[in-house]
């Protein structure tokens, strides 16, 4: 399904015209200083105040899902955690930073790169208005607006909707998933800590089908200052990836490159292509 | 020609940026590359784009990587990928990702030049003045380091110049399998720039040195700029990767799920771990 909102031409020729003259005629002191590598701040769970996501405003229908989804995950499965076959984490996961992020600062864009399986984000800041149609992904469409909260002539917010996504998507590891209607909205607002320009906060806000109210959540990133030549390790998920969904079970390769079962008394797959008896 | 090369005033510059506390810096020294990039139409995905993929190429591999490739070859021609490592989603890395498999775009800011598709990871190649590191971690794309040039002496950079060290493997120059050394010695140099003709064409001029290589391989790659509005699509290889390999044998997931043998007589997967009998 297309996700249905719309490009007009005024939008167009705003998007053409930040293209033509945004990269050289801005205002550069009205910007934060985002740079550096940014680190999350604790493990990559969803909420950081509530490890096991107790918290969540789950309708009763996915707290049902989210209950079978733990206790598949005691019994040796994924559960509904969708990433284990390097599938994307989408947004909001993606803002777990599961790799350290970067955020690149242009007037039209505002750039989240994190190396990490398909995380990065583009959050257009050029006054587009939402597209007719939009090719759904995991990392949504995100327009942002930049705010000058107190006033001082300068951004220091940045303001962001995103919409337009594909499944499946969850919130962490645990498997805790978003609705399958795929109609979550996520608003963020991004700033420095105002009594720490070296952490950033991120108060996500969550609304999804599969929640009873708008669920916020806010995280916070560190960056070292000291440390201007940061390296960036490039994590490819799929290099050893040892898990294989076969039909629709899950079953691991181990290390001596043999088919395993990820449960007790799993069967083993249907070979009914093969002609040749197992080695 | 005048060629003036950013040195230790750029990094200055940059710093000073740092020190004013403004992300976005002046960007009038530079060009403007901004927007989609393509492979012009109907070109393929060969590494050399004036030459037909596979044995056309007329890489000059040394005899030892010349028979590997030909192994490689009579692999695929049964139904194996040969010598091609990307079939599990393993990255492209340097130099293949040059190839522009998906649209790519360039940020360029003083201390880095970024390269984004939505395919690769962020490839960074830092123009701050740095030398390579003495020590780092290898990846697939590389370590990067660019120099900005005026090459006609108007005051304005024309050309990026990039050389970068430090890959790991496998990696091929295309899907034939033109295999890169497994020493991983590889450097390659770059020099990126705009035809002076027609500001929506960009040149990557390529020079690979590769210990598989009897001598420096020398290629110029063309790029398309898209003019008018550009979707960015996200690529994730793993969504829809029928491709499993177990041990050291390949095999494919058919469009029900089951494991397929991919050559003629392929013996199924040995299921010494399993105890219980084939569904």
């Amino acid at each position: 399904m297309r996700y249905q909102t719309s490009i007009g031409a005024f939008v167009l020729a705003a998007a053409l015209s930040a293209a033509c003259v945004g990269a050289f005629a801005f205002d550069e002191t009205k910007y934060p200083d985002w740079r550096g590598q940014w680190d999350r701040i604790g493990a990559p769970r969803w909420d950081p105040a509530d490890r096991l996501n107790e918290r969540a405003p789950l309708t009763e229908e996915y707290k049902a899902i989210h209950a079978e989804n733990l206790a598949d995950q005691v019994a040796g499965g994924h559960g509904t955690e969708p990433t284990h076959t390097c599938l994307a984490p989408g947004m909001p996961r993606a803002m777990n930073v599961y790799e350290p992020m970067e955020i690149v600062v242009t007037p039209h864009t505002t750039y989240i790169l994190i190396d990490h399986i398909q995380d990065s984000r583009r959050i257009f800041t050029d006054g587009r208005d939402w597209p007719k149609e939009i090719e759904p992904t995991f990392a949504g469409y995100s327009i942002g607006k930049w705010l000058d909260s107190d006033g001082d002539g300068r951004y220091d917010t940045l303001e962001v909707e995103t919409r337009a996504f594909k499944g499946p998507r969850a919130y962490d590891a645990s498997g805790l998933l978003l609705h399958r209607d795929n109609q979550s909205v996520i608003k963020e607002r991004i700033y420095l800590d105002k009594a720490d320009p070296n952490t950033l906060v991120d108060e996500i806000t969550t609304i999804d089908n599969a929640l009873t109210r708008p669920w916020t959540v806010t995280k916070k990133y560190r960056r070292d200052p000291k440390d201007t030549q940061p390296f960036w390790r490039e994590t490819i998920c799929a290099e050893n990836n040892n898990h294989v969904v076969i039909g629709t079970d899950n079953y691991f390769v181990s290390s001596d490159g043999y088919l395993m079962p990820t449960r007790k008394d799993q069967p083993p797959p249907d070979l009914k292509y093969f002609e040749a008896t197992p080695k | 020609m005048i060629r003036k090369l950013i040195g230790a005033t750029a990094f200055a510059l940059a710093l000073g940026v740092a020190g004013a506390d403004a992300q976005i810096p002046d960007l009038s020294k530079y060009p403007d590359w901004s927007g989609q990039w393509r492979r012009p139409p109907g070109l393929g995905i060969q590494f050399d784009q004036t030459k037909p993929l596979g044995r056309g190429q007329q890489a000059p591999l040394t005899a030892e990587y010349q028979a590997i490739y030909e192994a490689g070859l009579a692999d695929q021609a049964a139904g194996g990928q040969g010598t091609d490592p990307t079939y599990r989603c393993i990255p492209f890395g340097m130099p293949r990702m040059t190839s522009a498999i998906f649209p790519f775009e360039f940020l360029i800011q003083p201390h880095t030049t970024f390269i984004l598709s939505d395919y690769n990871m962020p490839r960074r190649i830092h123009t701050d003045g740095r030398d390579f590191p003495a020590e780092f971690e290898p990846n697939f794309a590389g370590y990067s380091i660019g120099q900005w040039i005026d090459t006609d002496g108007d005051g304005k950079y024309d050309e990026l110049r990039i050389e970068t060290r430090g890959m790991r493997g496998p990696r091929s120059f295309e899907a034939s399998g033109i295999p890169l050394h497994e020493d991983n010695e590889t450097i390659v140099k770059e020099r990126f720039y705009l035809d002076k003709n027609d500001k929506n064409v960009i040149y990557d001029e390529i020079t690979t040195f590769d210990n598989a290589l009897t001598r420096p391989w020398v290629v110029t790659k063309k790029y398309i700029r898209q003019v008018g509005p550009v979707v960015w699509f996200e690529q994730n290889c793993s969504e829809d990767n029928h491709q499993v390999l177990i041990g050291k044998e390949n095999y494919f997931l058919g469009g029900d799920g089951l494991l397929m043998p991919t050559k003629k007589n392929q013996a199924p997967p040995d299921l010494k771990y399993f105890n219980l009998p084939r569904r």
